[in-house]
């Protein structure tokens, strides 16, 4: 008899920042299931389910399988050296006659670190441009640039098990149990244990609804709220005089600027009441261990930077960072956002977040990739992509970007695809993105490649290849050597995933003492600066790198798109437990489409009611940028003037509505706030 | 290779002539389940961490279309493999069971009763637990207590369906009752009392008490405690208990004998 292959394999999952580790069940070449960890440290032998589904879309038959070149109105099959010497042939002449600034390199958080790695080193060292970007754009972007200013660095400061041992959690723009599902259960664990959680939120989700307080704020005014807690414990003296006397800067400017948030004022802007703000400040000044945790509903905003060193003052009035379970923790979106910038995918920063504008760190990286670099910071996705629509921007290449449903106001975004001279597209599937590609390659995805994933809390953790690619499929990392060399770069010639991983260490100081070798074994966390050190669990202890934390000035000012008589509602977006963002994997896995098949505007009651809309009715969304039609879900659980639609359904895609305003220091579109009506359809 | 190692691949592939063997084992620093056959070297064997491996095999199962499989039981695989085979989602003849005694750790983290195999092949048997204490609380609360009780834990669902996904006896596949839109709708997130309570008499002629969907579950959500004052009825009344190689669900019986008066009549 001859006997089946079967195996267990160790790797992370490919959804939420979460980074659960868990096991692939492959039978020879299928793959048959998921069997969580029993020994993980973050999941401890439990999974969302997400994770139970991600072997679902893995050899789903819609899979990409050979190269494809545009021809006529369609696609025709080519080889794999015929597809790769057209990208560097039209990047070539683009590059020729436009300049090497007329192309931007999109990478992707989906992908590893090794992986970004290698595209942004194409843009800088093959293209010549630090036009390098990845959807960390979309989601944390306002993280980066707001907690760098505050604290010196943009990550978690402390780490996932943290979370149920604080007795105090401030969780604001977060639904915790529906996108960080394992975060939330370490959050349970610490309310259900007697930890006082305080919710805010626009919309009531399930870790409000079993929150010691659980405030309903109007979208767009969070700064005011949270400037209102500043003011009370100033007024209280509730605030850590030695953390701000020894450890900050501008304690004063920051304590006369918010003066001026009295509860009144507080109460007045953003609807909740001013005994409760009043309560909130309290109960989180005076705790012990106070964890801040915060997600999209802080960071989509045309202010997100300010509302991010807003929550940052907070924990530096009340010296709520640098401690076991106490700190100010962004909980990233996707997988590998935070490696993804890690690695250097950011057209600001070369990998461990050297910056491009310093010419030291410039001639590093010149000595190291043996090319002339560019000094000029390159472009954010968002305004590659609108600069696409004006004719600027001449090419684009896109690991696994699916622009066309998660960036804001797709119909414009449209414009910039199809005004392209050239546009390349690596991916698992087809997509709305990969219509507009001249030419398309096919991606492994993460079960049939190795490679490393850095999840929300800075652990870098292995992903392992469990089964062979479809068809012709190359994993991101081999073909991203391959245009490398085709452009004639050096430095291109890797073998493995682990030598990659050996290049970025050698350059990046928060991953200097990480290995394969050493992953093996070992938890690492960055930074992570030496071969005998294991990182540092929480960030900030005893103080800031930089000097001192600093207050920042924020100031409320209302989003960029306000209600008026023609467009009455607030529409608010974002994702539920069941789909992953633009759906292309999730809407593909049986168990997760049963449970959230099909698009859906949340509305409250009192609003369904006065437009004569019922539970389940069809209706039209319309804002200044478009129109859709999901069905109506009649509740109590959002406030009042407020819709809520998933991002995840092309056949009602909630960004064709959104307003693509942008941050002025982060570049992030205004997601969570745009001016909306409703009818039946 | 361990010593636990050689001394389980000699028992599955010499003396019990299997060609597979299911153990679990130390890999990049962690615990995991390994399906090996003869010609595979089975590592570092391991057996301090409860997986439900009857869940693993399950998976498994349906792609392996021959051959003997050695797959290492606790009491309570033994006990879920009994309902499988009896229900024919397993072949008897295809699989072959290795005792493990679980040791006095074990036994008490999953209030186990009877932590003993019928044949011991490894380990040290213990005494188990007689009695659940969370089950003994709860059964002297006041009815309204209990629900006020199990409605503040039932907050805490995620809906990860890890209770059914590693249940080593949930073997509907594509057919799970907790997919009927009727009973549990698709909205968000904590489901309603009918999840819990549809899975609880859905199960109860089929768990077998091993604590698995507990050890899974997300929000700590006692379900073992659910599921054994759910059987305690099944045991008082229809005097059957899941797990028994023998004794058929009395869900199938009740109405063998029984007139069926109106057979015929058009509804």
């Amino acid at each position: 008899m001859s006997t089946m292959s079967v195996r267990h394999v160790l790797t992370t999952c490919p959804f939420c920042g979460c980074g659960c580790n868990f096991y692939l069940q492959a039978v020879g070449n299928k793959l048959v299931g998921v069997v969580p960890d029993k020994s993980d440290v973050i999941s401890q032998g439990r999974l969302c389910i997400k994770g139970y589904n991600a072997h679902a879309f893995v050899q789903h038959p819609d899979r990409l399988i050979h190269p494809l070149i545009k021809e006529g109105s369609g696609f025709r099959k080519a080889t794999w050296d015929e597809a790769l010497d057209r990208i560097v042939s039209e990047i070539k002449r683009i590059s020729a006659k436009y300049g090497p600034d007329s192309i931007a390199v999109f990478s992707s958080a989906k992908c590893t670190n090794e992986e970004n790695y290698l595209m942004q080193k194409i843009a800088r060292a093959a293209v010549g441009t630090n036009n390098i970007d990845h959807c960390a754009r979309l989601c944390h972007a306002s993280t980066v640039a707001g907690l760098v200013y505050s604290f010196g660095s943009g990550a978690m400061t402390n780490s996932i098990p943290e979370f149920e041992n604080a007795n105090c959690l401030l969780v604001t723009g977060s639904n915790t149990l529906e996108t960080h599902p394992l975060i939330g259960a370490r959050m349970l664990r610490a309310i259900y244990g007697g930890a006082k959680a305080i919710v805010i939120d626009p919309r009531e989700t399930a870790l409000s609804r079993v929150a010691h307080m659980s405030l309903h704020q109007k979208p767009g005014t969070d700064i005011a709220w949270i400037n209102g807690m500043a003011r009370i414990i100033i007024e209280e003296k509730l605030y850590d005089k030695e953390f701000v006397e020894t450890k900050t800067a501008f304690f004063d400017e920051f304590s006369k600027a918010v003066s001026e948030y009295t509860p009144e004022k507080v109460e007045e802007i953003t609807g909740i009441p001013k005994d409760k703000i009043v309560e909130a400040a309290r109960l989180y000044a005076k705790s012990d261990k106070a964890m801040i945790a915060y997600s999209m509903g802080v960071t989509q905003h045309s202010n997100g930077t300010e509302i991010v060193k807003a929550l940052a003052n907070l924990a530096l009035l009340t010296g709520h960072i640098g401690k076991e379970s106490t700190g100010v923790n962004p909980l990233r979106g996707q997988n590998n956002v935070q490696g993804a910038c890690d690695a250097g995918a950011l057209p600001n920063f070369y990998p461990g977040y050297q910056l491009v504008a310093n010419a030291e760190v410039k001639s590093k990286f010149e000595k190291a990739w043996g090319k002339p670099l560019s000094d000029k910071v390159g472009l954010p996705m968002t305004v590659a992509l609108q600069l696409a629509a004006e004719g600027k921007i001449k090419a684009i290449i896109s690991f696994g970007e699916n622009a066309m449903m998660s960036d804001a106001d797709i119909t414009h975004v449209q414009k910039g695809f199809e005004r392209l001279e050239f546009f390349a597209a690596v991916d698992i599937f087809p997509t709305e993105t990969t219509k507009f590609a001249h030419v398309i390659l096919p991606a492994a995805c993460y079960a049939e490649k190795d490679g490393t994933f850095t999840n929300t809390d800075r652990k870098v953790r292995r992903v392992r290849k469990a089964v062979d690619a479809p068809g012709e499929a190359l994993p991101d990392w081999k073909i991203a050597c391959e245009l490398g060399k085709r452009f004639g770069a050096p430095g291109f010639d890797f073998k493995s995933p682990s030598e990659i991983m050996d290049e970025l260490a050698s350059v990046a100081p928060p991953y200097a003492g990480i290995s394969f070798d050493r992953l093996e074994n070992e938890i690492l966390t960055w930074p992570c600066t030496a071969k005998d050190q294991t990182g540092a669990k929480i960030l900030h202890v005893g103080g800031f790198k930089i000097g001192k934390g600093q207050f920042a000035l924020s100031k409320h000012a209302p989003p960029a798109e306000e209600t008026s008589e023609e467009y009455p509602l607030i529409l608010s977006t974002g994702r539920n437990l069941f789909q992953y963002h633009t759906g292309t994997m999730t809407r593909r896995s049986p168990n997760l489409e049963r449970e959230a098949p099909e698009p859906y505007v949340e509305i409250n009651n009192e609003d369904a009611r006065a437009l004569g809309i019922s539970e389940g009715d069809r209706v039209r969304v319309t804002t200044r940028r478009g129109s859709i039609a999901p069905v109506a879900r009649v509740t109590d659980r959002i406030l009042k003037g407020v819709l809520f639609i998933p991002f995840h359904y092309a056949e009602a895609a909630a960004n064709m509505l959104t307003n693509p305003a942008l941050d002025a220091a982060a570049k992030i579109p205004e997601y969570k706030v745009c001016a909306a009506k409703v009818e039946k359809a | 290779m361990n010593d636990l190692g050689k001394k389980l691949t000699k028992m599955a592939f010499e003396d019990l002539k299997a060609d597979y063997l299911l153990v679990v084992r130390q890999e990049h620093g962690d615990l995991a389940p390994a399906f090996i056959s003869k010609d595979e070297d089975v590592g570092e064997v391991r057996f301090d961490a409860p997986y439900q491996l009857v869940t693993v095999l399950s998976r498994i199962y349906p792609h392996i279309p021959t051959g003997k499989i050695a797959i290492v039981s606790r009491k309570c695989d033994e006990l879920a493999i009994n309902e499988l085979t009896k229900r024919g989602i397993l072949d008897e003849k295809r699989i072959v069971k290795i005792g493990l005694a679980c040791d006095g750790h074990t036994a008490d983290k999953c209030r186990c009763p009877d932590p003993k195999p019928s044949k011991v092949d490894i380990g040290e048997p213990v005494k188990g637990i007689p009695e659940d204490p969370l089950v003994a609380k709860l059964m002297k609360m006041t009815l309204e207590d209990r629900l006020k009780y199990w409605v503040r834990q039932f907050k805490k669902c995620n809906k990860c369906f890890g209770c059914t996904a590693n249940c080593p006896v949930c073997f509907c596949e594509n057919q799970c009752v907790l997919g009927e839109r009727t009973l549990v709708s698709e909205k968000s997130i904590p489901p309603g009392l009918a999840f819990h309570l549809v899975r609880s008499f859905h199960m109860s002629d089929k768990c077998i008490e091993c604590g698995e969907c507990e050890r899974a579950c997300p929000g700590d959500i006692p379900l073992l405690a659910l599921r054994r004052m759910v059987h305690a009825d099944m045991k008082e009344m229809y005097k059957f208990v899941p797990g028994d190689p023998k004794t058929v669900s009395p869900l199938l019986t009740t109405l063998e004998g029984e007139v069926m008066e109106d057979e015929h009549n058009v509804c």
